[in-house]
């Protein structure tokens, strides 16, 4: 077989010559393969993830509309303007207000609970452990739409069921939906029974993760249930809980799904949330005004997740 | 590592594009493109091949319409591509702006000039008479004075109401506004839980409010197009419609899928709706239940008022085939044409003269609506109007709400209008 010569000329280099030249060609080579094959990913992230990154800035600090969706570099630059509109606008504050109330409650309730089952799965019930993950888990995979239909049968005021029930022990339920101060708490706690099942797996398997030999010498030197949940489960949960937080925080901030079927943001804007209020204003044609509130709403969420990151994170 | 240089780069190059982005930016001082004056549709049969939209039940009957003109055409073909209402707006955004559009598309009557504001469609040709059509109907076409479509068909609000329920209290169908509080109380007194349902919150309760306001001799906008939201006739529709909420005569809040079973287990004597309900209650009761209800115009104060919507047909602007495709739309709107398509749809036909047709005149429950369609009137076709409306729907609730003063939330609804503006040049 004959050497290759023009196609390849590091190849046909003989050996021993050129050393350096040698190493830093089969290096360029090397980067290029690289390259080649990290082309694909950064191509696609590029297009479908910078592209619109940015252009949602642009869109953030200019006045486009509906109107300029043919010609969306013919606007005008106007500074932090939107921005200035969005915090001055008390839609938007009640909206923030709403989203702050949801997450202060839903998220702490999210983990709770899903920390509670998750230690409750773990230590008994095995027999049942798969048929409860399944039955937890059903309502995150469980399209919006049909929650909704039950979820709205099951707060119905006159014959549904949690009112029918809390009619039994005499107590006459809310007009859940559409009373401005139950509203809220009806979403928190639709959100959470779709929600907890997620944190719940998760949580599940880094409590099986937790060597049992740890429980076992606590319990010789005397530690009770109580103890062994503070000072073993909590801090080796700790990298556990705190992706748990933050991913059900950033859930928690978009808020958005559970008022758009259920209440359209109302009974007087009791459920409109920011991500509601931007899916609105895009609607209308508000693009940089909107673009700018998902700016804010993205601040928050960086905001909520240092927090997090900050508060959960593991002792070196 | 490799990945901090990579990362900047890719900064660096996301910034480049922003800092282009933004020297070309700038809106250009030309008011925005004046449509074209209006042109003719030829002689002749269609030829070439015409792309239609439709949404909804339109979108999967309109092939049959289709080949009627195709049998009267030979030479054309015509695509009917269905669209679902849910994501047609985007869809028909995005067509408009990468310029990849049909020939001809259905609009609904409250979205036309949003479209127009795209410049995405094209001006109605002057050989389509205006006349012919409810005049409510073409003001939907017309945005900022020119006229980008034709009516196809139309709804309109009415009062549905228990025949059986009103005949026991004694009640004749009310038409003045001091009629239907007597006759709702009537209808409560009969056995009715509540003798009338309106919209309390939520999309669209601005157009069931509307009708009232333009009763009571109100305007949205004056003849300049300036909004005209807080006067007199403002205060007197909100104080009306709220009344009856705070008399207990309409449900506080009305649950809207309850309504229908309500109305049919006698719990519920009237409500507000367009002509559609016919066939819900229809299918929810049975068809006997035909007997039990009525239709009657919603009732008059200083002049006689309903909401009128439905669907207009447009030509779009980059169309490849304007003129086969305006022929389509002349055949769509033709008077013969209207009454056939009321036969496969039962939507309502927008040209006046297909209401003599026996089809529809013979009709008791159709013909109802003849009349008040010759008063019955849009919201404004102005591109801001969906965010005005949502603000007012928000104003609507704290009236009935009680936390809001007619008053007060008249000037609410001015202001609020004025300061989103009217979107027009």
């Amino acid at each position: 077989m004959a050497a290759p010569t023009a196609t390849v000329p590091s190849a046909s280099v003989p050996s021993g010559t050129v050393p350096v030249r040698r190493t830093s060609a089969r290096r360029r080579r090397t980067g290029l393969a690289a390259w080649g094959f990290a082309l694909p990913f950064t191509v696609l992230f590029a297009v479908f993830m910078l592209v619109p990154v940015a252009s949602s800035l642009y869109m953030a600090f200019t006045d486009m509309h509906g109107a300029d969706l043919r010609t969306p570099l013919a606007v005008n630059f106007v500074g932090f303007d939107n921005f200035v509109e969005v915090l001055a606008d008390p839609k938007f504050q009640q909206a923030a207000g709403n989203t702050l109330y949801f997450v202060g409650v839903a998220m702490p309730l999210t983990l709770a609970m899903a920390l509670l089952l998750a230690v409750l799965l773990n230590s008994g019930l095995a027999w049942f452990r798969s048929v409860f993950r399944v039955g937890f888990y059903a309502p995150v995979v469980t399209s919006i739409v049909a929650v909704a239909v039950v979820w709205r049968f099951l707060l119905q005021p006159d014959f549904g069921l949690v009112n029918s029930l809390l009619g039994v022990i005499g107590i006459e339920g809310p007009r859940w939906l559409t009373d401005p101060v139950w509203a809220m708490p009806s979403l928190i706690m639709m959100a959470t029974w779709r929600n907890v099942g997620y944190s719940m797996v998760i949580l599940l398997a880094g409590l099986q993760g937790i060597p049992r030999d740890l429980y076992e010498a606590s319990a010789i030197d005397g530690a009770g249930a109580v103890r062994q949940f503070r000072s073993i489960t909590v801090p080796l949960l700790r990298p556990t809980l705190l992706f748990c937080a933050v991913i059900t925080g950033i859930g928690y901030l978009q808020f958005f799904e559970e008022p758009f079927v259920m209440t359209q943001g109302g009974p007087l804007g009791a459920t409109n949330s920011v991500a509601y209020e931007i899916f609105n204003q895009f609607g209308f044609g508000n693009y940089g005004l909107s673009a700018a509130m998902s700016y804010v709403l993205f601040i928050a969420i960086v905001i909520l997740s240092y927090l997090q990151f900050r508060l959960l994170r593991t002792e070196k | 590592m490799n990945r901090t240089p990579r990362l900047a780069a890719a900064a660096t190059a996301s910034t480049l594009t922003l800092a282009l982005a933004l020297t070309g930016c700038g809106r250009s001082d030309e008011a925005g493109t004046t449509a074209d004056s209006s042109s003719t549709i030829s002689e002749g049969p269609a030829t070439g091949t015409v792309e239609v939209w439709a949404m909804g039940t339109e979108g999967e009957l309109l092939p049959e319409l289709a080949e009627q003109f195709e049998a009267d055409n030979p030479d054309v073909t015509v695509n009917v591509t269905p669209v679902p209402w849910e994501s047609s707006t985007e869809k028909i955004n995005t067509a408009i702006a990468t310029g990849e559009v049909p020939d001809v598309m259905q609009v609904g009557t409250t979205l036309m000039s949003g479209f127009v504001g795209l410049d995405g469609l094209a001006a109605t040709p002057e050989d389509i008479d205006s006349a012919a059509f409810f005049p409510g109907a073409w003001d939907t076409t017309v945005v900022d004075g020119t006229s980008y479509g034709v009516p196809w068909y139309v709804e309109t609000r009415v009062l549905y109401y228990r025949t059986d329920l009103a005949e026991e209290a004694g009640l004749e169908a009310p038409e003045t506004w001091a009629d239907l509080t007597a006759f709702a109380a009537g209808l409560q007194d009969a056995g009715a839980d509540h003798g009338i349902a309106l919209q309390t919150r939520g999309n669209s309760t601005a157009l069931m409010y509307f009708p009232f306001y333009w009763q009571a001799g109100g305007e949205i906008l004056d003849d300049a197009g300036e909004f005209t939201l807080d006067n007199e006739a403002q205060v007197k529709a909100l104080e009306y419609y709220s009344s009856f909420m705070r008399d207990g005569l309409a449900p506080q809040v009305l649950v809207e899928d309850e309504k229908v079973q309500n109305f049919v287990d006698g719990k519920l004597g009237s409500f507000v709706s367009g002509p559609w309900e016919r066939a819900n209650l229809l299918t929810t009761a049975g068809d006997d239940f035909a007997d039990k209800f009525g239709v009657v115009p919603l009732p008059a104060d200083e002049t006689t008022a309903s909401f009128i919507g439905g669907s207009n047909l447009a030509v779009l602007a980059d169309a490849a085939n304007p003129d086969s495709a305006w022929k389509f739309v002349q055949f769509a709107t033709d008077p013969a044409t209207q009454v056939g398509w009321f036969g496969i749809s039962n939507d309502l036909p927008a040209v006046q003269a297909s209401w003599d047709d026996p089809a529809l005149a013979d009709d008791d429950a159709v013909a109802v609506y003849q009349d008040v369609l010759e008063t019955a009137r849009s919201t404004p076709a102005i591109p801001t109007w969906s965010e005005i409306e949502h603000e007012i729907d928000l104003i609507i609730e704290q009236v009935i709400a009680g936390d809001l003063s007619p008053e007060d939330a008249a000037a609410q609804m001015q202001e609020a209008a004025t300061s989103i503006g009217t979107g027009l040049d």
